[in-house]
């Protein structure tokens, strides 16, 4: 089972502060224009939900797991929820590698399979380096490949 | 190439039309009202926007154009920007026509062509005569078997569902020996058509009779009617609240609307909630039976077909080979007459399910369903196990909670208003243990030879037959509260659309080991079932008596 890169912690955790810091923004709106909070308390929510968003970030790394086996890329991931997906490598229709801005400043990349499949018709696998990230989606493409079969829609 | 009905470019120019006088209208308003232009202005533009709209309609018919190919279903469009369309027929889901009542009344129908892809319709014809959209539905059901079989020959595809073609001798046995004159389809068969048209005449499946669509209709809910209601009601508020409170007077309801106390307004709602439910059963059940008014299934080749509705009529084909999972459905009412409905799932998008959703069996005798559901799928008497009891007791927990919200909502209302008898509520809690029980006893699975078949629902229980083959993934899920008791979720996805009405098949509640070893079943017979369909046409051809000689060039 191969873990993801740890710096994939420190864009979960960003992006924690990110959404702690809109909603500090949203809540000094509400208070300025409706309702008057203590300062405590809105500094106490922010600090709160920047810490929550923390420790799941650490969690979701430490959770999450993922391996290229016999027949299907198994994948574990959840904090609240634990899933274990298999994707059988004949469902693969495309593999997508792809970064967003501050992926990119981490040097961090993803790779996203899709299926036909009406739930997780996405599957997303984060925290991988380019070099990692580009060598996946290389062996995923030429399993699908070799596995393909022409049933599935 | 061909075009649309020549009616049709009328229609598109009246409509294109009123939106482009809509438009213009808007515009011409907003620029008398900021520049203060004289009103001469609307009088100009209004009709000059009718006039390019309507142009610009019936140039959309002149550049509209379908054809069928060989291989392909094409169509080019657009006026300004244009977009040519093919769609392989190998690729086609299913083929409806739909004809509303005018349409009926000028021969007209409406063709729509499904793929798998996008987030709509990928190919729709409005409008074409009624004679085109047949002849379309059978060229298009005919060019798709023949390059099927030009596939097939190729030694790259396999024979569809295998199932289905072991239980054909037999399939028609759902069909009650037909005892109505109008029992038409196949009797008539050897009369003087020519043998082309015979092909193409259904074998008769299924055909809804009148007892089952009068059950159907009233032993079926639809939530959309309730909607119904509701628009009724901002239609026509004022004649309704006045009746409303006429009816509720005599029972303790207010004199007026203004004038009550809180007991009176109470009454008035229970009489208004009473109402409305009435009507929306009364609306979904006149929806139901005009739907599926003289519903018929049957099948030509390897095409289901289907015909229904009493005012819109409703046809169509679904290529069997397209069939992802069929859903074997049946309510608390259906459940108590011994009646149950099937429905086929494809990855296109169903007329009017929204998801790729078809009614097979609209309602018939439960053991009818459950053995043609076996005989079309090719599955064994399943056999069904259930989650063990601690998923009761997760319901009862959680259904507990449900219950305490909801006094603790009552006692709040009872807080802010002159509700008093707040502590009423909490015969709520006499409903956690039925509910919890119902919820688990009607949830099952079956791990069978070739499906996997998954139970759950109580309101609507859904019993749903997944090929092997047709799953695209397994997911175990595991919430902190399914870990505290050691029990997961197996999520089974296939390729059918996913609806709001119908989620991703589920066995809910398992044991943590059971759930385990389904998933890892689950994806053997995947890949078993796809070497055996991947070897099959290699066999196949051996078995012909002049194949062995070239055995030797196919590739291993």
């Amino acid at each position: 089972m191969e873990s993801l890169n740890p710096r994939i912690r420190l864009l979960w955790v960003a992006q924690a502060g990110i959404f702690a810091v809109v909603l500090g923004v949203v809540l000094a709106g509400v208070d300025r224009q409706f309702y008057s909070l203590p300062t405590a308390v809105l500094v106490g929510v922010v600090g709160l939900i920047f810490l929550l968003g923390a420790v799941y970030a650490v969690r979701l790394y430490a959770k999450w797991r993922f391996e290229l086996q016999d027949d299907a890329l198994y994948l574990e991931r959840g904090v609240i929820t634990f899933v274990e997906t298999a994707v059988p490598f004949v469902r693969v229709q495309h593999v997508d590698t792809q970064f967003g801005p501050i992926e990119r400043a981490l040097g961090l990349s993803s790779v996203v399979i899709y299926t036909a499949g009406s739930r997780n018709a996405d599957v997303r696998v984060p925290g991988l380096t380019p070099e990692r990230a580009r060598k996946l989606q290389d062996t995923l493409r030429d399993l699908a490949v070799e596995s393909e079969a022409d049933d599935a829609v | 190439m061909n075009r649309l009905h020549p009616l049709s470019a009328v229609m598109m120019g009246i409509g294109r039309g009123i939106s482009g006088l809509f438009f213009a209208f808007v515009i011409a308003t907003v620029l008398a009202a900021v520049f203060e232009v004289v009103s001469g202005l609307v009088a100009l533009l209004v009709p000059a926007g009718f006039f390019v709209g309507f142009a610009y309609g019936v140039a959309y018919y002149y550049r509209f154009s379908y054809e069928l190919t060989p291989d392909t279903f094409d169509i080019a469009s657009g006026v300004i920007s244009r977009r040519d369309r093919e769609i392989p027929f190998r690729r086609v889901q299913n083929v409806d026509v739909k004809q509303g009542v005018l349409y009926r009344l000028f021969g007209l129908a409406v063709v729509n062509v499904e793929s798998a892809g996008g987030g709509s319709t990928e190919a729709v014809l409005n409008f074409v005569s009624e004679g085109e959209a047949r002849r379309l539905q059978r060229e298009i059901r005919r060019r798709t078997t023949e390059s099927k079989s030009r596939r097939t020959t190729n030694g790259t595809d396999v024979t569809a569902a295998r199932g289905v073609d072991e239980g054909d001798a037999e399939t028609d046995d759902l069909e009650e020996p037909p005892e109505d004159a109008e029992a038409d389809l196949e009797l008539d068969e050897g009369g003087g058509h020519g043998a082309d048209e015979r092909d193409y005449r259904p074998t008769r499946l299924f055909s809804l009779e009148s007892k089952e669509l009068l059950l159907y209709s009233f032993a079926s809910f639809r939530i959309a009617a309730a909607a119904g209601v509701i628009f009724l009601a901002l239609f026509a508020l004022e004649p309704i609240l006045e009746f409303l409170v006429a009816v509720s007077q005599p029972l303790g309801g207010p004199e007026t609307l203004e004038a009550g106390t809180p007991r009176s307004y109470v009454i008035l709602t229970a009489v208004s909630i009473a109402h409305g439910i009435v009507l929306a059963y009364l609306l979904s059940a006149g929806f139901t039976f005009v739907s599926y008014y003289g519903f018929r299934l049957g099948r030509i080749e390897e095409d289901l077909v289907y015909e229904r509705g009493l005012l819109q009529n409703y046809s169509g084909s679904i290529p069997i080979e397209k069939v992802q999972s069929v859903t074997v459905t049946d309510n608390p009412l259906q459940r108590l007459i011994g009646y149950a409905g099937m429905w086929v799932e494809t990855a296109g998008y169903g007329p009017d399910s929204g998801g790729g959703s078809q009614s097979a069996v609209p309602l018939a005798r439960k053991g009818r369903v459950y053995a043609f559901t076996e005989r079309f799928t090719g599955l064994e008497k399943p056999a069904f196990e259930r989650p063990t009891t601690v998923a009761r007791r997760r319901y009862l927990a959680r259904y507990s909670i449900v219950a305490t919200v909801v006094v603790a909502v009552a006692f709040g209302v009872s807080l802010v208003t002159a509700l008093e008898s707040w502590y009423f509520a909490a015969l709520a809690y006499l409903l956690v243990p039925p509910a919890a029980h119902l919820r688990w006893v009607n949830l099952g699975y079956y791990v069978g030879e070739n499906h996997l078949v998954v139970r759950r629902g109580f309101w609507n229980r859904r019993t749903t037959v997944i090929p092997y083959y047709r799953i695209q993934t397994v997911n175990t899920r595991r919430s902190i509260f399914q870990r505290r008791l050691g029990l997961a979720s197996l999520v089974v996805d296939t390729a059918s659309s996913r609806s709001f009405s119908a989620p991703t098949p589920t066995i809910y509640d398992v044991d943590l080991e059971v759930a385990r070893e389904v998933h890892g079943e689950c994806r053997e017979h995947l890949q078993a079932a796809l070497a055996e369909r991947s070897v099959s046409p290699i066999y196949d051809r051996s078995a012909e008596p002049d194949a062995p000689e070239h055995d030797s060039d196919l590739p291993g």
